[in-house]
């Protein structure tokens, strides 16, 4: 077989595997019993790595830069996502489980602060999926309002904590 | 039940009940007013309350517990409508007498001896407005006076204070079941954020919801026995329903934008809850069993944190506007909203009429008829409280 024909087939098989990753059944087992799966516009989550809190010791959260995010807002936007393909090859190569902590400034209310958080990591994780980084490499966790990367008030305070970080599990 | 005895009903509790009646009927203001309304009270409503046979501190406590209902006001010079006659001797006991003499009720409250007197003001409480009191409840919050975010429960006038965490890690999301029994909240010490729930009765505690991704949002429906929360295990914020028995989840939304904050409709059936899908957050109404959620129009271009009147008939929430977050109420029937005060994360009391909220760390109880705002717990650095319906 010519190289020509491999390499086509070769992408074939790698533009294939890329949309299975997004319709695959996401319930396996657990204490949920069964739902309709509808995953089209979100990668269900793998297990947990035992042992790693995105604080803790084991944990280098110094690897790669945060995401920041608009005001209200979970979109990933211009000059962030240029950000995306240098990580996503990183996470790639590395092999190594990661997880993406979503934050949000103290303006608004706590508990939709932490969803908002949460929304913001899985914008990241979604992302680096469509960057062919495998879904189960990447956890997420949201400590909302909480946590802030700078505890003062104002829009430059309020500009660094709107994020999302990357914490690689050792 | 109304103790009532075949008779003519008191000429001052007749016009109390009609003044109270046109109060009601006041047309509330819509938010796009950007006012605050005020209602006052132009004339004193409430039931003058004798108070006899108590100790001090236990007529302190029922006193206040009468003054905080908004439906009596307890009389220091003797002269009453009601007469409420206590005993401590082998337990509380208490007997409510009418103007004329005639006891209303008289029998035995359980529990231990502050919760047997909030039983009996809530009971007066009952005799006298046909409504339920606020006295013997729970209420569970987050404090931070010992510099992480805890756990904590007190009795609902700021009274037996108790710390419930003391992980040192982030504790977050506290709900307390209709029942009183139970705490949910949102633990971080595993490094994530997972539903633990707390026994009251003998303060065990065991993990719930520990499924990737983040679990909070705890909700306890009407029964005590389900939760609402959100999970992103399927790759995005969603709200489901778990039970506490351990078994079976179901998943209520699909849709990608974030949904949040979910709050149960008196009979069970709904659900309440925040989602920006339409560009920022606001809230929906959705069947519990899952279903095409509907908008509702608050008027507000950002509405979080819903709170389910007990009555079905309003839905407390925090908004957004040029002031700050505020304390808002939605009135199903006519679609209107008012605005309460500054402040954030609003429970509705077992009579529909009070409210609970934190504002500057504060915990504030706030009478929606009449405006009036008793600060309950200060100093405590206090966030996202939570208000049952019922004590242990």
């Amino acid at each position: 077989m010519s190289h020509t024909i491999r390499f086509i087939i070769a992408l074939v098989f790698t533009f294939s595997f890329a949309s299975c990753a997004k319709k695959q059944d996401p319930y396996g087992s657990g204490d949920f019993g069964s739902f309709d799966g509808d995953s089209s516009y979100g990668t269900p989550l793998g297990s947990r790595p035992e042992g790693a809190s995105f604080f803790g010791s084991n944990v280098n959260r110094n690897v790669y830069p945060p995401i920041y995010f608009a005001f209200d807002q979970f979109q990933i936007i211009g000059a962030e996502q240029a950000k995306l393909d240098g990580i996503a090859s990183g996470i790639r190569q590395s092999g190594r489980t990661v997880i993406i902590a979503g934050f949000t400034d103290e303006r608004g209310t706590e508990e939709y602060n932490r969803a908002l958080g949460e929304r913001r990591a899985h914008s990241v994780r979604t992302a680096l999926i469509q960057r062919g980084v495998s879904p189960g490499l990447l956890q997420t966790v949201s400590f909302g309002e909480d946590e802030p990367a700078d505890p003062g008030t104002g829009e430059a305070a309020w500009a660094r904590n709107r994020r999302a970080e990357f914490g690689v599990v050792n | 039940m109304n103790y009532l005895p075949h008779r003519p009903t008191p000429a001052i509790v007749t016009i109390a009940a009609i003044t109270v009646t046109a109060l009601l009927m006041l047309p509330t203001l819509s938010a796009q007013a950007q006012e605050r309304p005020r209602i006052t009270v132009t004339k004193d409503t409430r039931a003058p309350v004798v108070i006899r046979g108590l100790n001090p501190e236990a007529a302190s406590i029922l006193a206040n517990d009468l003054d905080l209902s908004g439906v009596a006001v307890p009389s220091h010079d003797g002269a009453g409508v009601f007469t409420a006659e206590g005993s401590l001797a082998g337990g509380v006991k208490g007997r409510l007498r009418d103007a004329s003499g005639a006891i209303l009720f008289d029998k035995a409250f359980p529990g231990s001896p502050r919760m047997a007197i909030h039983r009996f003001a809530d009971e007066i409480v009952r005799a006298i407005s046909g409504r339920p009191g606020i006295a013997a409840t729970q209420i569970a919050f987050i404090s931070r006076r010992s510099g992480r975010k805890e756990v904590f429960v007190a009795d609902y006038d700021g009274a037996n204070v108790r710390q419930l965490t003391q992980d040192g890690a982030l504790s977050v999301s506290p709900a307390i079941s209709p029942n009183g029994r139970f705490v949910a909240y949102t633990g971080y010490q595993s490094g994530y954020a997972d539903v633990y729930l707390i026994d009251l009765a003998n303060g065990g505690r065991r993990p719930l919801v520990r499924a990737p991704g983040t679990n909070s949002g705890s909700a306890f429906a009407p029964d005590s026995s389900r939760l609402a929360l959100t999970m992103s295990r399927d790759g995005n914020p969603e709200i489901y329903v778990v039970g506490l028995g351990g078994g079976g989840g179901r998943r209520l939304t699909r849709h990608p934008a974030t949904d949040s904050s979910p709050s149960w409709s008196p009979s069970g059936s709904e659900i309440v809850f925040v989602s920006d899908r339409t560009g920022s957050p606001q809230l929906f109404r959705m069947s519990a069993s899952g279903g095409g959620p509907g908008r509702l129009n608050t008027g507000f271009s950002y509405a979080t944190e819903p709170d389910w009147a007990p009555d079905g008939s309003k839905i407390a929430f925090t908004a957004r506007g040029g002031g700050g977050l505020q304390i808002a109420v939605l009135d199903l029937a006519s679609g209107s909203t008012r605005i309460i005060g500054s402040g954030e994360d609003p429970a509705w009391g077992p009579n529909s009429r009070h409210l609970i909220y934190s504002q500057g760390g504060s915990l504030h109880l706030h009478d929606t008829l009449t405006g009036r705002r008793t600060t309950i717990l200060s100093g405590m650095r206090i966030s996202e409280p939570s208000w049952s319906r019922s004590s242990l």
